[in-house]
């Protein structure tokens, strides 16, 4: 595949992608109302007909097959209105939709992993066909059968058919459908309208195609006609008839009274789907002005809601790859501009001079910074794509388990770091199907008798601090007990303590273990005991930590708290020997010098400190990495007490030297086999001076200097 | 030099069957060893950089550079070679390799020429080692003997 496929293949999964997304979005919110807005039935109808148009373009012909199907009914529904549809049918309709759009998902997945695509897709097509003759009242039995003879048929005595009564017809077009594609009535009515969109003015035989699904028949059998006045709109016509799909044959006849200035000639129209797209895109804007021909036809209300003026799109979509390498060349600028303007050279420069060139230097720094922060804001994205998502998690296991439940979303706009959205959907999803499945009692009653609101809820929230998101994820349903955690994780031989000497925090922190699960029976959803654990590993792998409270009875919180962006820390530079460390502020609650009398060791000699009625450990440095230094003697360095996760302890360093904004960047990949993220080595990145700093990872620093001693 | 090398070729030539046999090599002296590296591994030789020591590796890996915002890791072969650590001096440079779009840096104690080497003359180290990173040795023109270094063999971490 060439390069220019292979981009026009990104942006189709892009575009599709995008759309299916929007279209869960609104599925999920018709649902919550029981209704679909006519706005909506506009749109889904919209949405099929791009992908149809763009997945043919790409030859994906199964995802073309189906979204044809889905406009089909969808036109049909937006031209009788959502309002003829019975609420069971509309239920159905939901489902369909749901189904259809996992189908859409899983061929594009297809795509993706480059893999075939489905070749048989009838089942799913008739599924969506029948439906639309149920809901359109055409339940015949058989048609596909009989229609096909009657195609035949018709086509050898097309030329006996009677002309319909027109005293002002010119002439007409007399058009045969494609054997066998069922629904011949609605197609027909849908090449009216699509010549209807092109301001030709015209008349079509039978008068109530659109309506009564019994003129089926009569199309198959005898194609149907449409009226023109003059030859001109004929011949246009001809050109829009060219381009329709299932079009098997049509022909111009001048009307009986003209006969003379006949030129009757039978076309095979070549069906592409192109062609279509094109042309009904094209015509939106034209309909509006259109001279609408038929008044009186009920097509008139569907023309006005369809006149979308062409919104101009101001956003642009752009590859990763770039804003990560304008990111890592903005980060260079900031640092080359403290290096510029803190050489040493400039200490020489006359009085004069000095002071201009710190003005320049100030402003530049102004201008680098904001520079900074805009090249932060490009990759920063809302939330909202995730939670839309789960939306459609607890619609689905909703009605598999037969919970009640609804979704509250508080700050879906808050805005992150794109590879961290990335990173934090898995787990989300995660814990959201733990709360439904596990979380949310099992029955209304059961929760009427614990004195709840017979339906659950689970509020999914997010907001900012200065330097990090905060999503939580809460239901109110039984809560977690940390007696039976605990027992369970004796069972399982998790326990690294005595139980009576586990706090409830702690309790609560067994189920992010591997190999941890409550849960007696495996679900569809949960309860293979690969649940949390992986969750906390894939917060903890962008920097993030999760937190657990619960009580009893009353339901459970997990709390994500995830930097806004990776590519950029608040470090405090540290120095050890002749090495200079980078601790991520985040980290650090405090810092503070000790007198040796104050350290406490235990029976091998391990340091701790009291700090708050606690007791940390203490970590040396330069022991740990073996690190010549001068300072050994406690009195001499500084100690830092810092934080991860759950995790908390002092680090012996020499001296701290300064806070200092940094760009982190990753060791080199020939260094990937010496396992240095797991002793504390997380990156490093270029100081001012052009020197090298490690940047630390307090909690894998931790693990490896204190649990594997 | 290169008036030298084009009459060789021009001479060559005609008897040589398949001229890409003979390629551009970069020698360099390590550990008292001449060694020889194709120049397409080589992208720069550099000097006068500080290296970052790194925690928690082999002594060998010197640390990591900052060339010119790239961080570098840096191998003393010297070291991987078994032999003793030395002073670095002046004539102590690195080679920047880039060994199948992985870059990294390797110390080398003083670097010779480019000269053209026939791969077809270099013939198998006929002693056994424990350590791999060399797998070749031939005679130059002026007698010395130059041992082929193998690059991937230190990308890919078998020594």
């Amino acid at each position: 595949m060439d390069n220019g496929m292979e981009s026009m293949l990104d942006t189709y999964l892009y575009e599709t992608n995008s759309l299916l997304d929007q279209l869960d979005e609104m599925l999920v919110a018709d649902e919550k109302n029981g209704d679909f807005s006519s706005d909506d039935v506009n749109e889904i109808f919209r949405i099929m007909h791009t992908i149809k148009g763009s997945s043919a373009m790409m030859e994906f012909g199964s995802l073309a097959t189906i979204t044809h199907h889905i406009e089909d009914l969808f036109f049909y529904i937006r031209d009788k209105g959502i309002d003829s549809l019975n609420p069971e049918h509309k239920k159905e309709l939901f489902n369909l939709m749901f189904r259809s759009e996992d189908y859409l998902r899983g061929e594009i997945a297809k795509v993706e992993e480059g893999s075939p695509l489905t070749e048989n897709i009838d089942g799913f097509a008739k599924e969506i066909n029948d439906f639309l003759k149920k809901i359109s009242g055409t339940f015949v039995d058989g048609t596909e059968a009989s229609s096909s003879e009657a195609g035949q048929s018709a086509v050898d005595d097309a030329t006996d058919c009677p002309l319909p009564e027109d005293p002002e017809a010119e002439c007409f077009l007399h058009v045969y459908l494609d054997e066998g594609v069922g629904m011949e009535n609605l197609r027909a009515y849908m090449v009216v309208n699509a010549l209807r969109e092109c301001g030709i003015e015209f008349r079509y035989y039978p008068e109530d195609m659109e309506s009564n699904s019994a003129t089926s028949q009569k199309i198959i059998e005898n194609g149907f006609f449409l009226a023109f006045t003059s030859q001109e709109d004929a011949s246009q016509a001809e050109g829009v008839i060219r381009s329709q799909n299932h079009i098997s044959s049509y022909e111009l006849k001048s009307a009986p009274g003209k006969a003379e200035a006949s030129s009757a000639s039978v076309v095979s129209a070549p069906a592409s789907n192109l062609d279509t797209a094109a042309v009904k895109a094209a015509t939106p804007q034209m309909s509006a002005s259109a001279p609408d021909t038929a008044p009186a036809s009920p097509a008139a209300k569907s023309a006005v809601p369809q006149t979308h003026a062409p919104v101009k799109q101001s956003l642009i979509s752009v590859n990763l790859m770039k804003l990560d390498s304008l990111m890592a060349i903005v980060g260079e600028i900031v640092i080359t501009e403290s290096m510029v303007t803190a050489s040493p050279e400039l200490q020489h420069l006359p009085r004069d001079s000095y002071d201009n060139f710190m003005k320049s230097g100030r402003q530049l720094r102004k201008l680098t910074d904001d520079l900074q922060d805009i090249a932060m804001s490009l990759r920063m994205v809302p939330i909202s794509g995730v939670f839309q998502k789960m939306n459609r998690i607890v619609r689905d296991m909703k009605q598999s388990l037969n919970k009640d439940v609804r979704l509250t979303i508080v700050g879906e706009d808050t805005e992150v770091d794109k590879t961290i959205v990335d990173s934090i959907q898995d787990p989300i999803m995660h814990i959201v199907r733990n709360s439904m499945d596990h979380g949310i009692e099992e029955t209304a009653e059961e929760r009427i008798a614990a004195g709840k609101d017979p339906q659950g809820e689970l509020i999914l929230s997010a907001s900012h601090t200065s330097s990090e998101v905060i999503i939580s994820i809460a239901d109110d349903g039984y809560g977690m007990d940390p007696d039976k955690l605990l027992a369970k994780a004796r069972d399982k031989g998790l326990l690294t303590k005595p139980e009576s000497e586990y706090s409830q925090k702690e309790a609560l922190g067994l189920i992010m273990l591997p190999g941890f699960s409550t849960n007696e029976a495996v679900t569809e959803y949960s309860g293979r005991g690969v649940g949390m654990d992986v969750v906390r590993k894939n917060v903890e792998s962008v920097g993030g930590t999760v937190t657990i409270s619960s009580e009893l009875g009353v339901g459970t919180t997990m709390t994500l708290k995830i930097p806004l962006t990776l590519a950029i820390v608040d470090g405090m530079k540290v120095v050890v020997g002749n090495s200079i460390f980078t601790i991520p502020i985040s980290n650090i609650r405090q810092s503070f010098k000790v007198a040796p009398e104050e350290i406490i060791l235990d029976e091998y000699g391990n340091e701790m400190v009291e700090r708050m009625e606690s007791f940390y450990p203490i970590v040396r440095l330069h022991d740990f990495y073996n690190l010549e230094t001068e300072i050994t003697s406690v009195e001499d360095g500084i100690l830092l007490w810092v934080e991860a996760s759950d995790r908390s302890y002092c680090l012996f360093v020499d001296e701290l030297i300064g806070e200092q904004q940094v760009v982190v960047k990753p060791l080199p990949v020939f260094l990937s086999s010496f396992d240095l993220k797991n002793y504390g080595i997380t990156g490093c990145t270029i100081l001012g001076d052009g020197n090298i700093s490690i940047i630390l990872d307090i909690l894998s620093l931790h693990t490896a200097a204190i649990e594997n001693k | 030099m290169s008036e030298q090398i084009i009459n060789e070729n021009g001479q060559e030539q005609p008897i040589q069957e398949e001229p890409s046999t003979i390629e551009r090599c970069l020698t360099f002296e390590s550990g008292g060893l001449i060694l020889f590296l194709s120049t397409k591994y080589v992208v720069e030789i550099i000097n006068g950089y500080s290296v970052t020591h790194l925690p928690m590796v082999p002594p060998f890996i010197k640390g990591i550079i900052n060339l010119r915002g790239q961080i570098l890791p840096v191998v003393d072969i010297r070291l991987c070679m078994g032999k003793p650590e030395v002073e670095y001096t002046n004539k102590t440079c690195i080679l920047v390799l880039d060994v199948d779009s992985l870059p990294m840096g390797i110390v080398v104690d003083s670097v010779r020429q480019v000269t053209d080497i026939d791969l077809t003359d270099v013939r198998p180290i006929p002693v056994k080692r424990q350590q791999k990173l060399l797998d070749g040795m031939l005679t130059m023109n002026d007698g010395s003997v130059v041992m082929s270094f193998d690059c991937h063999a230190l990308a890919e971490c078998r020594y």
